[in-house]
């Protein structure tokens, strides 16, 4: 198979009214869906550092519907650093969240300017890339990599990004994931097995 | 929400003073250990003294709940988290289920970091159970002889003749869903009492390329139902109905978490269980015993007085709670011999439609390599098929492949097409990976634990094994664009059993070896990780303790 399975829109919208979702998975699933439609005035981050977040995220996550379809992953991530919440865990190299948010903003701004002179949020997409890449490979340049671990801060905030993003019914739409449609049971769960609410793959060529 | 950063600094915890200089530690320990520290806390609401207090009502506390109680005791439980409706408040919904993790953070050292979090640490009424994947394996005999067998690792002071009847009662209490003859392991003296669950596209996969190369593989044994159950004391529980989730909370009541089992059964029989009670103090008399423990609930100060301490709040809380308390510490061993199984997994991409959130994650199972021929490391592994739910994939995706932007997306869209295959395998203790308590301090102004963790030789030889294994299946199977994503599962081994406090916390009864009325009971206590899932493990050991627990007050009473 050396085409990427495209899915119908609409799928999880439609499935989010029927009866095959229950209560409390559909008021989880409407919330996240209606968030993000108004203004956003952020409570952590600086308007500054927001910005560049927001342009890291719009990177690590490819949106090819934004802005229609735009999830605001950034803004997530604003909300849990303002009530100080966790996972359960942090890597012991890292500092609390908050502090390596701030430090690593500012390192990517370091490193924008080190390899291109100029500020990471006037740098053209691949040139954003770069740094991303270089913090990624623990290869950037700037004085806050030399105190933040690099790698170990991309995976977090990718993973924490990643994570929200795919938390987003759009987002399970594009993939073809309707598992919230799960009343009153799966019964076709072998291989090739699809039920009638399922999505079929429209299989077009990747671009 | 309190905010944990501003409470960092100059917090006092209420159990241990802050002393930062270790010469000035050193100079008070003997004063301090001479007269008992007073803190100016207000008088705490008080209950009359009950016979037992159990700490955590995961799967090592649930079970000893339940016999106390059904033994005519009078015993209150005390669970940090909430008590919940599964079938009206759980959503199928990853984000939503947040709750039922351990959120408090932990901090992660070493070479090879575990992560906590969804990865194995629960809270509310029925602890980790909630969000267990219920795979229900026995240890085998030779689990329990490492190191009789290898000559390195830790032997169980008990055998598997002590747990052999209490995996029987557990199995038919539970329900468990399995196969008619499960090929591995010393034979059944009862069938496991249900059929197995059905195989999904991850399952079918898997069993067709083992077929093809000799490996055996079986339904696995799930404590999840396969029809309606029913027991005396707990009553009707609904069959599963393959949603998949049982990594984010059952909605049905399918699963054997504690809170639709023992639970019930222990409130049947007159146990109290207090949700969102905190437990801070463990308290003693001159003597050492403990005399009752001292709880936050919302928001104020608890102490419950009780005969007999039962300590089940699993492998990280349990030893933290100790160190707070400076208690049952002169083996030395709390916190030491941190383990966690490797737990390899290995992805593919097939032709075939899995649509990998159907069923239940792992419906298959092989002990094939329990001790594979020619290895070289001790002990050995099992593998399982795994489904998985979109947002645990994409975070594993994220972590283990560092993928983003457009490649993660392309990679994403192929998600109803990809399987996995895990291990769970054996794990050494080392003098390396402990559990300590940090200076950095939580939202209750507690030391925050951190826990060292490395793979040593034996680690690594068997997650290298286990990967050729692994890819040679997923290969035979016909995967494309196969990878694998390193990780460990379960916390092990921080108050370890044994037979001499010199060099374990409790003896083959749960017993702790220097407070002669508390007993711990959870995946703390195992010597050695088992090469299999330690929930069952787990409750068959809770069973035991209250049994072995309630014949020493038999034989005190006559």
């Amino acid at each position: 198979m050396n085409t990427t399975p495209h899915y119908p829109p609409g799928t999880v919208r439609a499935l989010l009214d029927t009866e095959h979702v229950s209560d409390a998975t559909r008021e989880a699933l409407q919330r996240r869906l209606a968030a993000g439609t108004e203004p956003y005035q952020t409570q952590f981050f600086e308007p500054e550092a927001y910005a560049l977040l927001e342009a890291v995220c719009a990177r690590l996550l490819h949106q090819p519907n934004a802005p229609a379809n735009v999830i605001d992953v950034a803004r997530c991530v604003d909300e849990r650093l303002a009530l100080g919440h966790a996972d359960g865990w942090r890597y012991d190299a890292l500092p609390p969240d908050r502090e390596a948010y701030r430090l690593a903003l500012g390192g990517l701004r370091q490193t924008a300017q080190a390899q291109y002179g100029r500020d990471f949020l006037q740098l053209t997409p691949a040139e954003q890339d770069a740094v991303l890449q270089a913090v990624q490979a623990g290869t950037a340049s700037g004085a806050i990599w030399q105190e933040l671990n690099g790698p170990l801060f991309f995976e977090e905030l990718l993973a924490e990004t990643i994570s929200l993003y795919y938390s987003h019914p759009l987002a399970q739409e594009e993939i073809g994931y309707v598992g919230m449609a799960d009343l009153p049971a799966w019964t076709r769960i072998g291989l090739n097995d699809r039920e009638e609410r399922e999505p079929q793959a429209t299989t077009q060529p990747t671009q | 929400m309190p905010d944990e950063e501003l409470l960092e600094e100059g917090v006092l915890n209420p159990i241990k003073p802050e002393i930062q200089d270790p010469l000035l530690q050193e100079l008070l320990g003997e004063q301090q250990a001479a007269t008992p520290q007073e803190q100016p806390q207000p008088v705490p609401e008080q209950f009359d003294e009950v016979d037992c207090v159990v700490i955590g009502t995961g799967a090592g506390g649930a079970p000893l709940l339940a016999r106390l109680a059904m033994a005519g005791l009078k015993v209150v439980a005390l669970e940090a988290g909430p008590r919940h409706d599964a079938r009206r408040d759980f959503a199928t919904d990853e984000k939503a289920q947040e709750f039922l993790f351990w959120n408090d953070e932990r901090l992660s050292a070493g070479r090879t970091p575990t992560s906590f979090g969804n990865n194995n640490s629960g809270t509310g009424v029925g602890g980790s159970t909630l969000h267990y994947t219920a795979y229900t394996p026995r240890a085998q005999p030779d689990d329990l002889l490492l190191r009789t067998e290898f000559g390195i690792g830790q032997d169980w002071p008990l055998s598997y003749a002590d747990l052999e009847p209490y995996y029987d009662e557990l199995e038919q209490l539970l329900g468990i869903s399995g196969p008619a003859a499960y090929p591995w392991g010393p034979p059944r003296r009862q069938s496991y009492p249900l059929g197995p669950l059905p195989l999904n596209g991850a399952a079918q996969l898997m069993q067709r390329a083992c077929q093809q190369l000799g490996i055996r593989t079986s339904p696995a044994a799930n404590a999840a139902l396969s029809a309606r159950y029913y027991q005396e004391g707990i009553g009707w529980r609904e069959a599963c109905t393959n949603r998949g989730f049982c990594q984010a909370g059952c909605s049905v009541g399918a699963k054997a978490s504690m809170d639709v089992t023992f639970i019930p059964l222990a409130e049947a029989y007159g146990a109290e269980v207090r949700a969102e009670a905190f437990v801070t103090e463990i308290e003693r008399d001159a003597q050492g015993r403990v005399t009752g423990v001292v709880y936050e609930q919302h928001g104020q100060q608890m102490q419950q007085r009780c005969r007999a301490l039962f300590l089940c709040a699993g492998a990280i809380e349990t030893p933290r709670l100790l160190l707070l308390n400076e208690l049952a510490l002169s083996s030395g061993h709390v916190g030491r011999n941190f383990m966690a199984h490797p737990g390899m997994q290995v992805w593919g991409t097939f032709e075939e439609e899995v649509r990998p959130y159907k069923g239940i994650p792992g419906a298959l199972i092989s002990e094939d390599t329990h001790r594979p021929a020619n290895a070289n490391f001790a002990g050995g592994y099992l593998l399982q098929s795994i489904g998985v739910m979109p947002v645990t994939f994409a975070n594993q995706v994220a972590r283990g492949r560092g993928l983003w932007g457009a490649a993660l997306h392309d990679y994403m869209r192929q998600y109803n097409h990809v399987a996995g295959i895990n291990i769970l395998g054996e794990c050494l203790p080392h003098d390396e990976n402990y559990l300590e308590l940090a200076t950095e301090k939580d939202s209750r102004g507690l030391p925050k634990p951190r826990v060292h963790f490395s793979y040593h030789d034996n680690e690594l030889r068997l997650s290298e094994h286990a990967e050729r294994t692994m890819r040679q299946i997923w290969e035979t199977a016909g995967a494309r664009d196969i990878w694998a994503f390193q990780r460990s599962a379960h916390v092990i081994g921080t108050c370890r059993m044994g037979r001499s406090g010199d060099d374990a916390v409790v003896d083959a009864d749960g017993r702790a070896f220097d407070v002669p009325n508390l007993y711990i009971c959870d995946n703390s206590v195992f010597p050695s990780a088992l090469s299999v899932n330690p929930a069952l493990t787990i409750m068959a050991l809770s069973l035991r303790t209250a049994d072995r627990f309630l014949e020493k007050q038999r034989r005190l009473d006559a």
